[in-house]
């Protein structure tokens, strides 16, 4: 579903060139669950955002559900973001002027879901995620393990086929963690949906299907589980 | 979605108080005199415009005179525009108004009213201009020479609910006039204003009984003419073919030329379309949009500073989904609530200040939420200031890169610094701008006040004398036996705003085709010492019997028809000759807009029906009180009414008053909000250096070095302001002044007292924020990072 060819990503210092990604490539089926590893800084998140269309790459070639993504334009990339990929942040990252509801709901509406449809599909996912009784909170009235909660539901709403997901766990106690793992564990399963995370916990990336370990924007090993 | 918007836009403005009613209140004092400002200037721009054929209607003016007695004259001969109207077919129909003095008091049954607001006026008055009869004909609004025609009001006011048609009115006891028709009330957009008018034709006859053929008189200069001409007519042509007909009759005329002002124009332009009060309505107009533009800054520059603060928001929308197009509508819509909001207290305020606006500027607006002319101006101004606020803050905010404003890197770039500081520089220009006029038009009309006007005019009373004129030598004996009557002495007529004039002059000399035109006025042997006037050479009156053919002429007459020696010279104006024996230093009878005239003072003792009283001040109403006894005495039932010259005097200058207390409050409120914008952004400025701050702190800066810090780079944006404003306001002030003949000169003291005063209001709301950073306990602030 997914191909990453020689892709290089560079910041300009000064006269030199830093590469925070040296020509990766990487080829990702669908019903994956890939958990990315590597000290800080050695381009981890760079890559996830690559994926995620967030960021660009400075050269190489990526391609994605069939579409050749260096080639498209800002819109067509935007939408085919929009349906596909859905994102889950370390520091949640929920609209803090919003009810739980509402963040859940926002990504529906920006894709022009009707009133009704909406309604239907955050019940459901509250209903899931068993977050009903906190549906009118805030963001700042939740634990951040429900925080985060929240920010799965948000992602997942709208069906995504790839989940991205930056240290999701980071600012979790291990507890708060194992339950979002298991979560993914069983999205990945049960749902069919792909997933890409990075994190620093071994525990953690072993609920992936393969390990990639990445060093000063290379990939240095990746193995099959 | 708008659902989804409004509700984020609404919990925005719950969370961010401070900021929101900071902008609240600003836009909505910005909005309220915005919208006053521009119904005053659209009630000045709509006067006369009501009348159906107001595209078709002139007022004849003409210039008149040589060298520099030349002037525009309002008025003209009476047979022009009938003749023009027989001889030209372009000339569709004619209306001649004249100013009806011959009668001083109106009585019905035991109600007697003195009004001057009683015209002559040809019937086509009627079908020329758009004053609707209520009752009695329209085709034929005058039955007979004795017909007048009334106001509504006027006829509330003699006749009550009675049916006025057929009631009797009748003026100083001897003339009777039938009412045939009531006209409804002139409109306060009218610059045509009478409560009666009495048919032409009775004037002519009138006259004719005093042997002045109105009909061919090309002398008197005393009726308006108003001409409706067919639509596409050359106005140059016309003027031509006027003076050709005016030559015809009176050959003598060459130096006449006629114009035609439109009515719609004639309330701000004269004739010769200079300025009659049109650049007071463009000050106005650029003052109500400098306070907008002032208002929609302090909106974007706060919306734009805190952008930065929800760029974290912005961010995950992107990343969640949003497209550019609902962020942008998205932030289109949090602007229009604020506005609305804001609108809506505008109107309510609007509401309550309407009287008090009315007061300060003599108008009579109304606040009619019917009227569609009251709906444009509010929705124009506030879709233009909405327009203006939102649309850059929109783009920018909607223009975000998500990754880089989730880590936080976009403060440096975001809100463009420069873009808000030229925004700030500009609201101070013209805050700044605004206090340079208001210290300049104050000092000029305290100038005009304090001036010597080349006579006292202090605690004197006058009237005109009528009956009383007749026992003068009595009354003047009688009263001054009164307690408080200093002195009396009389003249034809009121000091202030001398009236008589004349062209026909003539004088020892006089070279060929020179024309002079000159004030005239008759005075008393004591009138010059009364008013302690000082002779620049000869002598004045002594109430002699060969006085009557001596004249007196003011330094300005001597110096325009440059006389040598003027005391001995023959000078005649009108039918009155006389050997000059006097020069009179120049004293102001008229406004200061003007440059002294040029006068002529004859002794005339039976012309003298305008008696000057001077009180001690203290006991003036007990020398009004034995006035006003003497006065019924002779007088009867006619009403007494006085006027003191300092209040005559103050009147003259009741418009540059009014405008000038409406630009001090104006100047207030512009400062005003600006300094809400202001007090905004350094709020602002302080939440984020919070963190700076408190570092600070812990290395020991002090209270006073974080205050200027925070302080400094506002202030030094007031200074650059400054520089901006100065040579703005000089320009603007400089031409604002050219109107008055004597006027004060622009110091450089005015822009530093601006500036000054911009800087401490200023410094003042910074360091207000500025303080209260400084003072937080930076152990807290550190924590909280
Ligand atoms: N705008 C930038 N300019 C220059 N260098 C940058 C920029 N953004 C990121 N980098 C560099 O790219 C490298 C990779 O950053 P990245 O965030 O991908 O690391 P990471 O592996 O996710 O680290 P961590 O585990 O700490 O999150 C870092 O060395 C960082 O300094
Ligand atoms: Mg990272």
């Amino acid at each position: 579903m997914l191909s990453l060819q020689h892709i290089s990503k560079f910041y300009q210092v000064g006269g030199t060139r830093n590469f925070v990604i040296n020509d990766i490539s990487l080829e990702v089926e669908a019903g994956e669950f890939i958990s990315i590893m590597g000290p800080s800084g050695s381009g981890k998140s760079t890559l996830l955002n690559i994926i995620g269309m967030l960021d660009e790459p400075s050269s190489g070639y990526h391609y994605f559900v069939g579409e050749t993504v260096h080639q498209l334009k800002d819109k067509q990339r935007s939408a085919l973001y929009k349906k596909y990929i859905g994102f889950v942040f370390q520091a949640y990252h929920l609209i803090d002027e919003l009810t739980v509801y509402e963040n859940i709901e926002t990504p529906l509406i920006y894709q022009d879901f009707k009133s009704t449809e909406r309604k239907a599909m955050v019940a459901d996912m509250l209903d899931r995620f068993q977050i009903v009784g906190k549906k009118d909170l805030f963001p700042a009235q939740l634990s951040g393990g429900q925080q985060q909660l929240v920010g799965i539901a948000r992602a997942l709403i709208a069906g995504p086929k790839l989940l991205l997901a930056d240290e999701p766990t980071g600012n979790l106690n291990s507890k708060q963690g194992e339950e979002i793992m298991q979560l993914f564990k069983k999205l990945n399963k049960e749902d069919g949906v792909t997933i890409i995370q990075v994190t620093h916990s071994e525990k953690n990336a072993e609920y992936g299907s393969r390990i990639i370990n990445l060093l000063d924007g290379r990939i240095e090993s990746s193995k099959q589980l | 979605m708008i659902r989804n918007y409004i509700k984020t836009a609404w919990r925005n403005l719950i969370k961010n108080k401070f900021y929101s009613i900071i902008n609240i209140v600003g836009l909505t004092a910005g909005l309220a005199i915005g919208i006053l400002i521009l119904f005053w200037v659209q009630d000045e721009f709509s006067f006369d415009s009501f009348h159906k054929d107001a595209k078709n209607i002139y007022r004849l003016e003409l210039w008149g005179g040589t060298g520099a007695s030349r002037q525009i004259w309002q008025s003209t001969v009476y047979p022009i525009g009938v003749l023009a109207k027989q001889q030209l077919p372009e000339v569709e129909d004619v209306v001649r108004i004249g100013y009806n003095g011959d009668f001083a008091s109106y009585r019905y049954h035991d109600k007697v009213f003195a009004n001057d607001r009683v015209a002559y006026a040809d019937p086509s008055f009627f079908s020329v201009f758009s004053f609707p009869i209520v009752s009695g004909n329209p085709n034929k609004p005058f039955n007979d020479d004795n017909s007048v025609v009334i106001t509504k009001s006027t006829a509330q006011k003699y006749f009550g609910n009675d049916n006025p048609i057929g009631k009797v009115i009748i003026a100083d006891n001897k003339q009777n006039f039938t009412v045939s028709g009531v006209v409804t009330d002139f409109p306060e957009n009218s610059s045509m204003q009478y409560d009666m008018m009495m048919p032409m034709s009775f004037n002519i006859k009138h006259m004719l009984a005093q042997r002045i053929d109105l009909s061919d008189n090309f002398d008197e200069y005393d009726c308006f003419t108003y001409l409706k001409l067919k639509p596409g007519t050359s106005l140059k042509a016309l003027s031509a073919k006027l003076f050709n007909i005016h030559i015809k009759h009176h050959s003598a005329d060459t130096d006449v030329a006629y114009l035609l002002l439109p009515i719609t124009k004639m309330h701000l332009y004269n004739a010769d379309l200079t300025d009659r009060g049109i650049t007071m309505v463009r000050v106005f107009l650029i003052v109500a949009i400098l306070i907008l533009i002032i208002a929609c800054i302090n909106y974007v520059n706060l919306s734009t500073a805190r952008s930065m603060l929800r760029s974290k928001e912005i961010s995950m929308r992107k990343i969640i989904g949003a497209a550019k197009s609902q962020l942008f509508m998205q932030f289109i819509v949090e602007t229009a609530l604020l506005f609305l909001l804001s609108a809506i207290l505008a109107l309510v305020l609007i509401h309550f200040l309407m009287p008090v606006f009315n007061q300060l500027s003599g108008k009579q607006l109304i606040f009619d939420i019917t009227d569609y002319h009251v709906w444009m101006v509010i929705v124009l101004t506030i879709s233009g200031t909405l327009l203006a606020s939102s649309i850059y803050p929109a783009i920018l905010l909607s223009s975000f890169e998500p990754l880089k404003a989730l880590k936080g890197k976009i403060s440096s770039n975001i809100g463009d610094v420069m873009f808000r500081k030229i925004l700030v520089v500009t609201q101070f220009v013209f805050s700044i701008m605004l206090i340079v006029g208001t210290i300049v038009i104050t000092s000029q009309l305290n100038y005009i006040r304090s001036r010597q006007l080349g006579y006292d005019r202090s605690n004197t009373f006058s009237f005109p004398m009528r009956d009383m004129g007749n026992h003068y030598d009595a009354v003047r004996a009688e009263l001054l036996k009164q307690p408080g009557v200093l002195d009396i002495t009389r003249s034809n007529q009121n000091i202030i705003q001398m009236n008589g004039i004349s062209g026909e002059t003539d004088w020892d000399g006089k070279l060929p085709g020179q024309t002079f035109i000159v004030h005239l006025m008759t005075i008393d042997k004591d009138f010059l010492s009364f008013f302690k006037m000082k002779m620049a050479a000869g002598k004045g009156f002594t109430g002699a019997v060969n006085d009557t053919s001596h004249l007196i002429l003011n330094e300005a007459a001597v110096k325009q028809i440059g006389l040598k020696d003027p005391v001995g010279k023959r000078f005649q104006a009108w039918h009155m000759k006389g050997t000059i024996i006097g020069v009179v230093k120049d004293f102001h009878f008229a406004s200061m807009k003007e440059k002294i005239s040029p006068a002529v003072f004859y002794y005339y003792p039976s012309y003298l029906g305008n008696i000057y009283i001077r009180t001690t001040g203290k006991d003036a109403p007990k020398a009004i009180a034995a006035a006003q006894k003497l006065f019924k005495q002779y007088n009867g039932e006619f009403p007494f009414s006085y006027t003191f010259l300092d209040e005559k005097f103050n009147d003259l200058y009741k418009g540059e008053q009014q405008e000038s207390s409406l630009f001090n409050y104006f100047a207030a409120i512009a400062i005003g909000i600006s300094c809400l914008g202001l007090l905004g952004l350094a709020a602002y400025t302080a939440q984020v250096r919070t963190r700076e701050i408190g570092i600070r702190k812990v290395l020991g800066a002090g209270v006073s070095n974080v205050t200027i810090m925070l302080s400094y780079d506002f202030v030094k944006l007031v200074l650059i302001a400054i520089i901006i404003a100065t040579p703005i306001a000089w320009y603007a002030m400089s031409k604002w002044l050219q109107d008055f003949a004597y006027r004060i000169t622009i110091e450089w003291w005015m822009f530093l007292v601006a500036g000054l005063l911009a800087i401490v209001i200023a410094f003042i709301t910074i360091s207000f924020q500025a303080i209260k950073a400084a003072i937080a306990n930076p152990i807290k602030t550190l924590r909280s990072e």
